[in-house]
């Protein structure tokens, strides 16, 4: 693979790490959700929309996806989230199918079947870092925080969390409407490097290879899903040449070995923990 | 009386499919006491708790906390009323630390906002500094030996209640359920467990506690309601109670039972 396939690879791994968090920033509060592919969906949309119809500058298009996708994470968190775990998991899967019906019947907005253009502008190497990059740093900051404790605890035991006082609801419903933002913001920069998008775009093989992605990073702390997404648009280039079409059985593999050996992902703040626990103790005899 | 009791529970009823777990049970706790809730296994103890902490909803009954009516409420409103608890079977949520466990305990008292978060603002910075300050000293309140940073779920048992404990206490509650606190551990931490109750007594707490071992009840509640099958059997203190014959009965079986035991053993022996 040349240089410039490579640039092409690495910030399509950009793209998919910001879908990745946008999965676990629902996920961290106890909630599996694949609506992330929909708030891409109707941010992309409308970004292309937006900037050929409507003649929107790029980067106010961008803040367009990024708040639209907020408030549809708060419209999606009062849709589903009086629903049961799989049950809600469920309900997402739906939307994304319901997107894809959408895109193709409102097609005055969308293109229809035939897709649509949107700008390439912010399909950078700036963009694409500065996203992820923010993102990340509010995932960061709020770990330790107030509501960063209080989704961990939802997400480990909601009963005893309602025992100290806390609202899961409350706090699903942040995890939803960052999901909408990092979704947002993810559908835009996948339209503008894509430069075109179609009702397969944002479908159901995205979802499923982002959470993919998610599951083998690890779901209990943000740098896990940017690695799974990095090592899961990586490793697939990386396997094509040896292996030619049978690079997803390579990558198949591991994720079912990462799944049994490794259950909370590569990146797992416990598993360090317990590790470090046991440095200490054997240090101390 | 005059002052408000810190809880009150009016006819409580409660029935999984056919059996009665709860059957017309009345509990009036005083404010700033210690009060066990004792009974054979069995006996419903556990589930007046866990109906009390919003964990079930009753079937019938009312239930008031320093007089504020509090059944039907979602859990987490009810801790908000000032009611915390630990659990029978030890709950710590796993991955997080000592500190981190018992931070989480102080949620509702928290203003921090995820503006402030982000932003990490000067009042957010203060805030987390005073929380961790303050889980570090009911960390050692409660007599935690393990470092903070260790895994909560890597302790010992009578450790992990002890976080729970802890937690529980960040809240700041009014009402403090405890089930089974001494579950697993020596007498001489179950003796400390004990003082650290008089202590929370003390500073204006009320503690609930489901207790198996009659030296610490004797020793530290003021109050006892036993209860057998669902049913109050006695209210009053430790020595009152035990001193009726259903209650005897419930805990060592029938007198007729006890006899023949003994005549059983006996004839083994012989």
């Amino acid at each position: 693979m040349n240089l410039a396939a490579w640039n092409t690879t690495l910030q399509f791994a950009g793209v998919s790490a910001l879908f990745a968090l946008s999965i676990y920033a629902s996920l961290w509060t106890g909630v599996l959700s694949l609506a992330p592919v929909f708030f891409g969906a109707v941010s992309a949309f409308t970004f292309g929309w937006a900037t050929m119809t409507l003649g929107l500058t790029p980067v106010a298009a961008l803040a367009l996806g990024a708040v639209g996708g907020g408030l549809l994470g708060v419209l999606t968190a009062f849709l589903v989230l009086r629903l049961e775990s799989h049950y809600l998991a469920m309900a997402t899967i739906a939307l994304v199918l319901i997107g894809r019906v959408l895109v193709i019947n409102m097609e005055g907005f969308t293109g229809g079947v035939a897709g649509t253009l949107a700008p390439g502008d912010l399909g950078t190497w700036f963009w694409c870092l500065g996203c992820l990059g923010a993102a990340a740093y509010v995932l960061a900051r709020l770990r330790g925080s107030r509501f960063g404790l209080a989704a961990s605890a939802v997400r480990e035991d909601p009963a005893v969390a309602q025992s100290l006082g806390i609202s899961p609801r409350a706090v699903q419903l942040v995890g939803f409407t960052l999901s909408g933002v990092f979704g947002g913001v993810a559908g835009v920069l996948q339209a503008s490097f894509l430069q075109f998008i179609g009702p397969d775009t944002f479908y159901t093989h995205l979802g499923f290879t982002t959470l993919a992605a998610v599951v083998l990073g690890g779901a209990y702390h943000w740098l896990g899903p940017i690695i799974g997404a990095v090592v899961f648009t990586a490793l697939p280039e990386l396997l094509r040449g040896p292996l030619g079409e049978f690079d997803s059985i390579v990558t198949g593999l591991l994720l079912v070995v990462i799944i049994v050996y490794l259950p909370r992902g590569l990146v797992d703040l416990r598993r360090f923990r317990l590790l470090r626990g046991r440095g200490k103790a054997v240090v101390s005899e | 009386m005059s002052e408000v009791l810190a809880i009150e529970v009016e006819g409580l009823v409660k029935t999984f499919g056919g059996l009665r777990a709860v059957a017309e049970v009345d509990l009036r706790v005083p404010p700033r006491s210690i009060y066990g809730l004792l009974g054979p296994n069995g006996a419903g103890k556990t589930t007046v708790v866990n109906i009390i902490s919003g964990f079930l909803a009753p079937d019938r009954g009312v239930i008031r906390v320093h007089g504020r009516e509090t059944h039907g409420l979602p859990p987490y409103r009810i801790a908000r009323e000032g009611v915390a608890r630990t659990y029978q079977n030890i709950r710590l949520f796993p991955g997080m630390t000592v500190l981190e466990t018992v931070a989480t305990g102080a949620y509702h008292r928290r203003r921090s906002t995820i503006l402030g978060a982000v932003l990490l603002s000067r009042a957010e910075r203060r805030e987390r500094a005073e929380v961790a300050a303050k889980a570090l000293a009911l960390i050692e309140r409660v007599g935690i030996t393990a470092s903070p940073g260790a895994l909560a779920e890597t302790l010992s048992y009578g450790d992990q209640r002890r976080v729970e404990i802890a937690r529980a206490l960040a809240a700041e509650p009014r009402v403090l359920l405890l089930d089974e606190p001494t579950a697993g551990m020596n007498d001489a931490e179950s003796r400390q467990v004990g003082e650290l109750l008089l202590g929370l007594r003390a500073e204006g707490l009320t503690l609930v506690l489901i207790e198996h071992n009659m030296r610490l009840v004797e020793e530290f509640c003021d109050e006892v309601t036993v209860m057998n099958s669902g049913a109050v059997l006695a209210v009053g203190t430790l020595a009152a109670c035990l001193e009726q014959p259903d209650v005897r009965e419930a805990y060592f079986g029938k007198r007729s039972d006890a006899r023949r035991i003994e005549t059983l053993r006996r004839a083994r022996r012989g």
